[in-house]
């Protein structure tokens, strides 16, 4: 007793030319929460553009960087299956996504939460480290905020957006934060004991001298 | 500032750190004379990493950690994770669990709107009554110190089910603090539709219409104060709520008044639920009495805080650290919608109408 559209799986599919992996299940609460991979993240706004016909409201994006899958291993099993199947072809390849982007712990997931009449249905799209995902704001107003926070966090380009600025993060500071490792010494810039007392100890050598 | 003879564009800055602000949010106003041209919000103010730290501790961690992501809303993030773990791991939460669960959630609910509602009318300049909301306040925040021990993060949720329990003494409790919290309440209702200085600033002051909440997506008390009938605990029910008698109540005008009216009607909509919950709270236990290790796999889940939806992504591994969590709050959306309110609005209502989200900053930023 899913509200969304009983066509959505057909309609997906044509405005995705590249390739959708869907899937949907329906809780105790009837409740049904869909999963929509994109082998093509050129096809986001094609599809976006559909959900926002069917009246659906954008909840959240989220954007993250699958770890590797680690090697004889089955990752993930529940939500991609093909994987496996990939990985008994070329065993020593980097793995896939099913639209052939690198899984090598650099590239990006953004998924794109909507909802449509209390259903959630998650847009899946894939980005290589350097690549560029194009924005959802001038379609989703709401899309602003959520595309500016994942700029600062991560590498990742979103192209037209008509206000790239930071959201939380100062100018002065790197982007991509969470794609390096920062000390917690140099995050609170106090610094440690040892470099506050060297340079309280050089700044009074300077004085006496 | 003065206006002496032509109206002139002034830049007034609001925030970081302002006497009508609670929390550090700046908002660069333009004005023309006394009345609001442009504005333009800047945030980073609290921001605090604590997405980054949900990924170094551990499942169990993150559930004391993600309460202390907000205080008012503070049950509603440990419960959307759990939800999220349980849908991962497959775990099916006692029926007892599920009502306490919608317990501590309404009981949350009631004393959020309260202090919210309390802010409005002391930002009217009423001060005598303000003093009194926080005194019908009190008698929730007693309610909630007496039950759980604390009186903002409860720590109640945990994956499983919840952490407490109620006896027949504490319902009784419970059910007394209620029955003076209706009381009020009605009065208060009664209060803010014939007061003629509540009337006098909060109609038709900071109006988002339908189509402009629509265009924002917002969500919560703001949606429904503009007639987006959208309440996840009835679109999207979780814990008990598919089977208690759930009003939605949503207004059309998206003034102030309105969404400080429909945050009053649902404190009455709440206590009823708690007193059903009370009434109809099943037997057996309050939790799975075991910490499993949650599997690899994803979940999306969404519920209502007293804000609106909160919605939570979680990404699990092999390892007991979760591999991504990312929530996003209700206000999160809420703030864009100031833009609409603002527009053309007077200096003066500026500190009330950002009130009338009912702003939360350290959940917005995390």
């Amino acid at each position: 007793m899913s509200r969304l559209p009983q066509d959505l799986e057909a309609r997906l599919t044509a405005a995705a030319p590249a390739g959708i992996e869907f899937s949907a299940d329906t809780d105790q609460y009837g409740v049904t929460v869909a999963w929509l991979g994109l082998a093509s993240a050129a096809d986001l706004s094609p599809v976006a553009n559909l959900l926002k016909e069917l009246g659906a409201r954008l909840s959240m994006i989220t954007c993250t960087q699958p770890s590797a899958p680690e090697e004889e291993e089955e990752d993930e099993d529940e939500e991609n299956e093909d994987d496996e199947a990939k990985a008994e072809a070329a065993p020593k390849e980097t793995p896939k996504t099913f639209g052939g982007t690198p899984l090598d712990g650099t590239s990006y997931e953004i998924d794109y939460h909507f909802d449509i009449a209390g259903d959630a249905l998650t847009i899946i799209a894939y980005v290589p480290q350097g690549g560029s995902i194009a924005s959802l704001t001038p379609l989703f107003r709401n899309a602003d905020w959520h595309e500016r926070e994942m700029m600062e966090l991560y590498a990742v380009k979103v192209t037209d957006h008509p206000d790239p600025r930071r959201l939380f993060l100062d100018a002065s500071i790197d982007d991509a934060v969470l794609e390096r490792l920062i000390p917690f010494s140099t995050l609170v810039n106090a610094a440690s004991t040892k470099g506050l007392w060297e340079r309280l100890t050089a700044a009074g050598k300077k004085g006496a001298a | 500032m003065s206006t002496h003879n032509v109206p002139e564009t002034f830049s007034i800055p609001v925030g970081p750190l302002h006497v009508a602000l609670e929390e550090p949010m700046y908002f660069k106003i333009d004005v023309q004379g006394e009345t609001v041209s442009h504005i333009d919000i800047n945030a980073g103010h609290a921001h605090r990493g604590i997405e980054y730290l949900t990924t170094k501790r551990t499942m169990y961690q993150n559930v004391v950690l993600t309460e202390r992501i907000c205080s008012l809303c503070s049950n509603s993030h440990p419960q959307t994770f759990a939800m999220a773990a349980e849908k991962i791991a497959g775990i099916e939460v006692p029926e007892r669990g599920i009502y306490l669960r919608t317990v501590a959630d309404e009981m949350k609910r009631v004393t959020s709107h309260l202090f919210n509602v309390a802010l409005l009318v002391h930002l009217v300049g009423y001060e005598t009554y303000f003093m009194h909301m926080m005194q019908v306040r009190e008698i929730g925040q007693d309610m909630l110190e007496s039950i759980f021990g604390n009186r903002q993060d409860i720590g109640a949720m945990c994956i499983g089910g919840v952490r407490y329990d109620l006896d027949d003494k504490s319902i009784a409790y419970i059910k007394g603090a209620l029955d003076k919290i209706e009381a009020e309440t009605k009065d208060i209702i009664k209060t803010f539709k014939t007061n003629g200085s509540i009337l006098r600033r909060t109609k038709g002051v900071g109006v988002l219409t339908h189509a402009d909440a629509i265009t924002c997506g917002v969500v919560g008390p703001v949606a429904r104060a503009s007639g987006v009938d959208y309440d996840v605990r009835r679109e999207a029910p979780y814990a008990a709520y598919d089977r208690l008698p759930l009003i939605v109540h949503s207004l059309t005008d998206g003034d102030v008044w309105s969404r400080a009216m429909v945050r009053l009607e649902e404190i009455l909509t709440s206590i009823d639920l708690l007193r059903v919950c009370l009434r109809d709270l099943p037997g057996g236990p309050v939790n799975i009495n075991d910490r499993p290790d949650i599997p690899p796999g994803q979940a999306v889940t969404r519920s209502e805080a007293p804000r609106g939806e909160v919605i939570y992504y979680l990404r699990t591994n092999d390892t007991p650290q979760p591999e991504r969590v990312k929530w996003r709050v209700p206000t999160f959306m809420n703030w864009d919608s100031l833009r609409f309110m603002l527009q053309d609005a007077k200096v003066a209502d500026i500190a009330m109408i950002v009130n009338s989200i009912d702003p939360c900053l350290s959940c917005t930023e995390r």
